[in-house]
């Protein structure tokens, strides 16, 4: 079958979602570790 | 009632002989409204665009911008020594005071607009006269939307380091339903149609003011102190 | 139990569901790129679907959440209630971020335009404008009687101000592809794609409430330190 060619964009999103959902956690770990 | 509305006027009136006898914020928020009228005339390509098509725009947002150099003014005369204070000591509501606010405001912002649409219409050229009554309709409405939630905001950032900042990023979204109803109705009057077109934002301007009015006021005797 | 242990079992069990979260995330990953067909005419740009709808989910129910709180707060003045609500509120920053980017990144291929004017956009952008806002508010007051009676008012304001963007820009236009999934006949979306939707929806939320456990934990943990230090100043 052909799919229009966007697998690009694809990763583009599934990568910025992972960074900015990591990088939030990692930011609430240190903030909390910090505080304790 | 009566007794809430005299307080009103008295802490109105105060507000607009305190403003009278100085003019510092209506003559710099008029210098200001002309200043952005006659940049935005210029904020055009003009072979390809109109003044008459950026003119509603243009009113609105020198509009907006005017009445926001002035809203910050309002509480920021009773922080200086403590005047707030004062005000609640006295044995009246707490509502008189917002009432009051607004109102001082209203005149305020009405007096920047009555003396902007004249050089609006200087200045744009637009067939604004025979359309007027409907004109001061949609500048009412909009305007007391605006500075109902304005005089809310700015009775809280005051109380903020950087309040000239903190109030136009906290009141330009709330600006949102009101500016772009009147830019609307605006472009309609201008264009000569019949205001029943633009029914649907007359409603949503109006809605607006009623909500807004009433949630400010409650919302307002709980930014006080206890 | 002190309310220091009291918040220091929020922070453990927030951290708790969060890592497990992350993980559950990841197999989302795997199952959305991996086990779920490509979709036949969008192509692979259709499964950011399955990543920028719960996220944007996630952010709206962070400022409901905000904006009820507020609401509580103003009603029973329990300073708790504030420290929850500017915990949501940041969360819903947090997923704003992968909603206000993802979207975009999906219509440049779906729609042709990176951004659209429509009734949800710009009710979501404003919510988003307003929930920074909202935080920089909390930041530029330092008593925290007057930071938890201002900020619920401007959650509140916020809350009741979205309706009205949302009606203003229907007023204007719109565009926005209709709900595919709550339709009464049947799902339009095919069954697996479905499921790994319905799955990221509820990782999504469940992540949310790990954030906002561990975000609230670290509020808790703030006032109390700010307390003990106003205690040994005096």
């Amino acid at each position: 079958m052909q799919y229009p060619d966007n697998g690009a964009f694809m990763v583009a999103a599934y990568v910025i979602t992972a960074v900015v959902v990591v990088a939030y956690a990692v930011s609430l770990f240190v903030r909390l570790r910090n505080v304790k | 009632m009566a007794d809430l509305l005299r307080a009103a006027a008295a802490i109105a009136l105060k507000d607009l002989a305190v403003e009278w006898r100085t003019k510092t914020a209506l003559v710099s928020s008029l210098a200001f409204a002309v200043l952005v009228l006659a940049v935005l005339f210029f904020a055009r390509d003009p072979t390809a665009v109109g003044a008459v098509d950026v003119a509603p725009g243009a009113l609105w947002v020198t509009f907006t911008f005017a009445a926001m150099i002035g809203l910050n003014r309002a509480f920021l005369m009773e922080r200086d020594n403590r005047a707030l204070d004062g005000i609640l000591l006295a044995p009246i509501p707490r509502t008189a005071l917002f009432l009051g606010k607004v109102a001082a405001n209203l005149v305020f912002v009405a007096a920047v607009e009555v003396v902007s649409v004249p050089l609006f219409v200087l200045f744009y050229d637009v067939p604004l006269w025979r359309r007027l009554p409907e004109l001061t309709l949609v500048i009412g409405t909009a305007t007391f939307a605006f500075v109902v939630v304005g005089t809310l905001l700015s009775s809280m950032v005051v109380r903020t380091r950087f309040s000239e900042l903190m109030l136009p990023l906290l009141l330009l979204p709330f600006l949102v339903p009101p500016v772009v109803g009147a830019v609307q109705v605006t472009a309609r009057v201008l264009a000569g149609r019949p205001l029943s077109e633009a029914l649907g934002w007359l409603r949503l301007l109006l809605a607006f003011d009623i909500v807004f009015f009433v949630l400010s006021t409650i919302l307002f005797t709980a930014t006080l102190d206890e | 139990m002190t309310p220091r242990d009291r918040a220091l079992t929020f922070a453990r069990r927030g951290t708790l569901l969060t890592g497990a979260m992350l993980v559950a995330l990841a197999g989302v990953y795997v199952r959305a790129l991996m086990f779920t067909p490509i979709e036949r005419f969008q192509g692979p740009a259709q499964k950011i679907f399955y990543v920028h709808a719960p996220a944007a989910w996630s952010a709206l129910l962070a400022f409901a959440v905000t904006g009820i709180l507020s609401i509580l707060y103003l009603w029973l003045r329990d300073r708790r209630l504030d420290v929850a609500a500017a915990a949501s509120a940041e969360v819903g920053v947090a997923f704003s971020m992968v909603m206000l980017t993802t979207g975009p990144i999906w219509g440049k291929p779906i729609w042709g335009t990176w951004w659209t004017w429509d009734a949800r956009l710009t009710s979501t952008l404003f919510i988003f404008l307003l929930f920074v806002g909202y935080m920089v508010l909390r930041g530029a007051l330092t008593d925290p009687e007057v930071r938890a009676r201002y900020s619920a008012v401007i959650g509140i304001m916020g809350l009741v101000l979205v309706p009205f963007i949302h009606f203003t820009v229907f007023l204007f236009r719109t565009l926005h592809p209709d709900p595919v999934l709550m339709k009464p006949e049947k799902p339009s979306l095919p069954g697996d794609m479905l499921l790994t939707l319905l799955v990221s929806f509820g990782v999504f939320t469940l992540l949310y409430v790990g954030f906002l456990t561990q975000r609230y934990a670290l509020g808790l943990l703030r006032e109390l330190r700010d307390e003990e230090m106003a205690h040994a100043v005096s």
